[in-house]
């Protein structure tokens, strides 16, 4: 005989009960106690089980459908018996032909702002919502960081949502504002009710610029691509100050290039480079290409981040030719108006902290460059000299190279020889001051 | 039941250690507060609620002599001291009744005597063991005696026996121009007493906004008080002070009575604060913003800890001190706890002043209007002064500090710390409605100045 299971009652204010899910469906065998449906207040859920064994028949309502208690929501008994007298009484929408997934909320009232609140945030996906918990999340636009709720499965009902939005801090009128030029919100408000304001705020993180990510991808492919090792040396500067000091009192006099210890230095590795053309390569897929030509990069801090500027032929160049036009460079990259084309090109590369007061770095290589010159700070060095110590002015020099191609012994070889032509830079330099 | 152990003993009884105490007793722990003097404290017995009677007596007897100007004749007012004082002492059995029946409500027991702390969860009351999980300190503060000769001869009162002072002498000085110095200048420069204030800085109520502070200078000279500000008390000599003035000259002053009025300093003797190891200076015992100490299980709220020696700050911090030692997360804030000064006119204020805002760099706008622009303000006060000062934003408009003087501003600066609790900026007080008519539209007025 064709019995109905009807909505049960589970709390004195209850009117109303969803049906969260079937788990039969029409047709099914059921057993007496088996679970057919999972129903939801809008504080917990509970299940609809069996009274006898038999077949699902029909059943009166989707997934979603709110159905007032007392209400018929399917009927079990034996396939062929009529399930018309048990029908509910309302608009006889038949049962669908099984669990719809996902479930078609019944239309709110309140559909509009349903509406544009589902525009403006996808479903909840990660989660499983319960249906009343979907339909407070869509009526508020509120969806909360995924997290389980206290459903069974994890699953989470309004009541944790809810809970979740009056918890939610809101923003202070000034954090508001805040907010929508810009600022994040990092941790908990520490307001009134844990209203978030102000100070709760930070600025949002800033994308890398073009130059920045471009940077960036040359520093981790010379990481990756190259076995890096960095030497480190000395060279006595009492030549360079020498010079330096002549440079700047002729400078009183004539028009000169202001000609700095960089510049002397990078001079210098130009020398030793024409000497040593292993260094002045670079190394592209597995070949080693030496230039007899020098074309010497530079490193220049620029208000868009490190660019290195290329002086062309630096071999050709004297000392002067070198300074004036490596300053041009450096002024063009600084106010950004320097061309691409002397931005590359560069066989060996020199990077100058020492006005920084660095003593020692090692200096990151220029792919396809096999090595690059650090200039470091002067600085004073106790020197044993005739049985008695004295202090010397030294610069000091990182010289790193790509250990595939370059051998810690050549390597050193070549910064003796920078080192030698600093040490006698007066003479080599051939200005006339 | 001396035996068994305490959810929280609070030590002392004032706003910061009853509030407390009747917090946690709501909430269901087993709370003693132990008080040595008097239920309700210093600003029930000897401070706030005293003074203010003393003031109410003082303006009615004011508003009496201006009553003509009001249209009503009343003939010879003056002072009754006696009966001043016994309405002062009704006031108090009052509202110290009405803390003894909210102790008794909640649940908590009070216990007689004077504690001192053993442990982090032991205080000995007069020898007797009192165990607790937690221990509040909030023993208040008492009237500070500066190293001045001859401060401690009987003709010098303090806040407190000033209070019982018989009759009103004829003159009076009074050492300090703080709030403490100012409410009592009030009252006796209307009581008719030639009253003359002592501040060693240039300005008087240093803690409020300079503007402010000019115009209750103002206010307060128009209304008989004389002023000498620069100026460094160097003996009191019987009735005489002797002090160097503005220029470093020597100077004196006789009076019949001295007040002094310095300030207050924290109670932290024989507390066994040392023994336990709980961190202080003698500026007050150090806490965080959740009311904690250096050591755990042990916390302080209120003039004890010389954060702000203010009442209402005191029970707030006793009740997050509370919140957090049973689990709730709570902190005070600071920057929106307001400040009143009852003289007449009275001064309130919440948020910073123009002078910290320039410490700060912080960029800021200003306006100021005066409170006549409030109908019910001239109808209140007939010539009476009153000005309120708002500090915003300069970008947002946020407000940063409301400070008025003119009378009923302490009544309406509430609504100021709410804006500044919640950032409101100024275009957003467009939105809230203000009672007509009422003095708190002079504060409208001035924060819409600042709108845009």
């Amino acid at each position: 005989m064709a019995t109905p299971v009807e909505m049960p009652k589970l709390g004195n204010t209850v009117e109303d009960c969803l049906i969260a899910r079937w788990n039969k469906r029409p047709g099914e065998a059921v057993a007496a106690g088996e679970l057919l449906a999972e129903i939801e207040t809008d504080k917990a859920t509970f299940e609809v089980t069996a009274p006898l064994d038999g077949t699902l028949l029909e059943v009166f309502f989707n997934q979603g459908e709110l159905v007032p208690v007392f209400t018929y929501i399917c009927v079990i008994g034996e396939p062929g018996e009529s399930v018309e007298p048990f029908r509910p009484s309302r608009a006889g929408q038949p049962a669908a032909a099984g669990p719809a997934e996902p479930p078609a909320p019944r239309q709110a009232a309140a559909a509009p702002a349903a509406q544009t609140a589902q525009a403006a945030a996808p479903p909840p996906g990660a989660v499983f919502y319960s249906p009343r918990a979907r339909r407070f999340a869509e009526r508020h636009g509120f969806y909360p960081a995924p997290a389980a709720g206290s459903g069974p499965g994890g699953r989470v009902l309004e009541a944790d949502l809810r809970r979740q939005f009056h918890e939610t801090s809101r923003t202070s009128f000034l954090a508001g504002r805040l907010v929508e030029s810009g600022q994040e919100v990092r941790g908990e408000g520490s307001g009134l009710n844990r209203m978030v304001l102000a100070r709760d705020l930070a600025p949002p993180p800033v994308r890398l610029s073009g130059v920045r990510e471009k940077i960036a991808r040359r520093m981790r492919d010379s990481l990756a691509a190259t076995a890096q090792d960095t030497l480190h040396t000395s060279a006595a500067a009492a030549g360079l100050l020498a010079l330096r000091a002549r440079v700047k009192a002729a400078r009183r006099q004539k028009p000169l290039a202001d000609i700095t210890i960089g510049d002397m230095v990078m001079f210098c590795a130009v020398k030793a480079l024409v000497e040593m053309p292993e260094l002045n390569a670079e190394l592209i897929d597995g070949s080693l290409y030496r230039h007899a030509s020098v074309h010497i990069g530079f490193a220049c801090d620029t208000p868009r981040g490190l660019l290195v500027p290329v002086v062309r032929d630096a071999h050709r160049r004297s000392l002067g030719e070198l300074s004036e036009r490596a300053g041009e460079l450096a002024r063009a990259a600084v106010e950004g108006t320097i061309q691409a084309d002397d931005l590359a090109g560069a066989t060996f590369t020199v990077s100058n902290l020492g006005s920084f007061g660095i003593e020692s770095f090692t200096p990151l290589l220029n792919p396809p460059q096999v090595a690059i010159l650090g200039v470091d700070a002067i600085g004073l060095k106790p020197v044993r000299r005739d049985g008695k110590v004295e202090f010397e002015a030294c610069i000091g020099l990182s010289l790193t190279l790509d250990h595939q191609v370059i051998d810690g012994a050549p390597g050193a070889r070549f910064l003796k020889r920078v080192r030698e032509r600093i040490e006698e830079i007066e003479e080599i330099c051939g200005l006339e001051l | 039941m001396e035996s068994g152990m305490y959810d929280l003993i609070v030590i002392g009884a004032g706003p910061g250690g009853y509030e407390a105490a009747a917090h946690a007793g709501r909430l269901g722990k087993r709370v003693a507060v132990i008080e040595k003097q008097y239920v309700g404290g210093t600003c029930l017995n000897a401070g706030c609620i005293p003074t203010k009677t003393f003031l109410r007596s003082s303006r009615l007897l004011a508003e009496c002599r201006n009553a003509a100007a009001f249209g009503v004749r009343v003939p010879a007012a003056e002072l009754d001291m006696p009966a001043v004082i016994a309405r002062k002492d009704r006031v108090v059995a009052t509202l110290t009744r009405g803390v003894e029946g909210l102790l008794k409500r909640t649940g908590v027991e009070v216990v007689r005597g004077t504690a001192r702390l053993v442990s982090r969860s032991e205080v000995r009351v007069d020898g007797r063991p009192y165990t607790a999980r937690n221990i509040l300190i909030a023993t208040g503060s008492r009237p500070s005696v500066p190293p001045i000769p001859g401060i401690q001869s009987s003709r010098v009162l303090d806040s407190t026996s000033v209070l019982s002072l018989p009759e009103i002498p004829a003159r009076l000085a009074i050492i300090g121009g703080g709030y403490i110095g100012l409410e009592f200048a009030g009252f006796f420069a209307a009581a008719g007493t030639e009253t003359t204030v002592i501040e060693v800085l240039p300005r008087i109520a240093s803690g409020c906004d300079a503007d402010i502070s000019a115009r209750l200078l103002q206010a307060l000279r128009k209304s008989g008080v004389r002023f000498l500000t620069s100026c460094a008390v160097a003996a009191v000599d019987g009735n005489t002070v002797h002090y160097r003035d503005e220029n470093g000259a020597a100077a004196s002053l006789c009076a019949d009575y001295v007040l002094n009025a310095t300030g207050r300093v924290p109670v932290l003797e024989n507390l066994g604060l040392e023994e336990v190891g709980v961190d202080f200076t003698r500026r007050g015992i150090r806490t965080s913003d959740q009311g904690k100490t250096n050591v755990a299980g042990v916390w302080a709220c209120g003039d004890v800890t010389g954060r702000r020696l203010l009442a209402h700050a005191a029970a707030r911090e006793g009740i997050v001190a509370v919140n957090n030692m049973f689990g709730k997360p709570d902190r005070i804030r600071y920057e929106a706890v307001p400040s009143v000064i009852y003289t007449h006119p009275e001064v309130a204020g919440v948020g910073r002043t123009e002078e910290e805002l320039k410490a700060e760099g912080i960029a800021y706008r200003k306006s100021l209007a005066p409170m006549a622009l409030a109908g019910r303000f001239l109808v209140e006060n007939e010539a009476g002064m009153g000005v309120v000062k708002v500090l915003a934003g300069e970008k947002y408009g946020e407000i940063l500090g409301v400070h008025a003087m003119g009378d009923l501003s302490s009544e309406f600066i509430v609504a100021a710390a709410a804006m500044i609790e919640t950032e409101m900026c100024a275009a957003d007080v467009a939105q809230l409605v203000f009672p007509h008519p009422t003095v708190s539209e002079a504060m409208k007025e001035a924060i819409l100045q600042l709108a845009h």
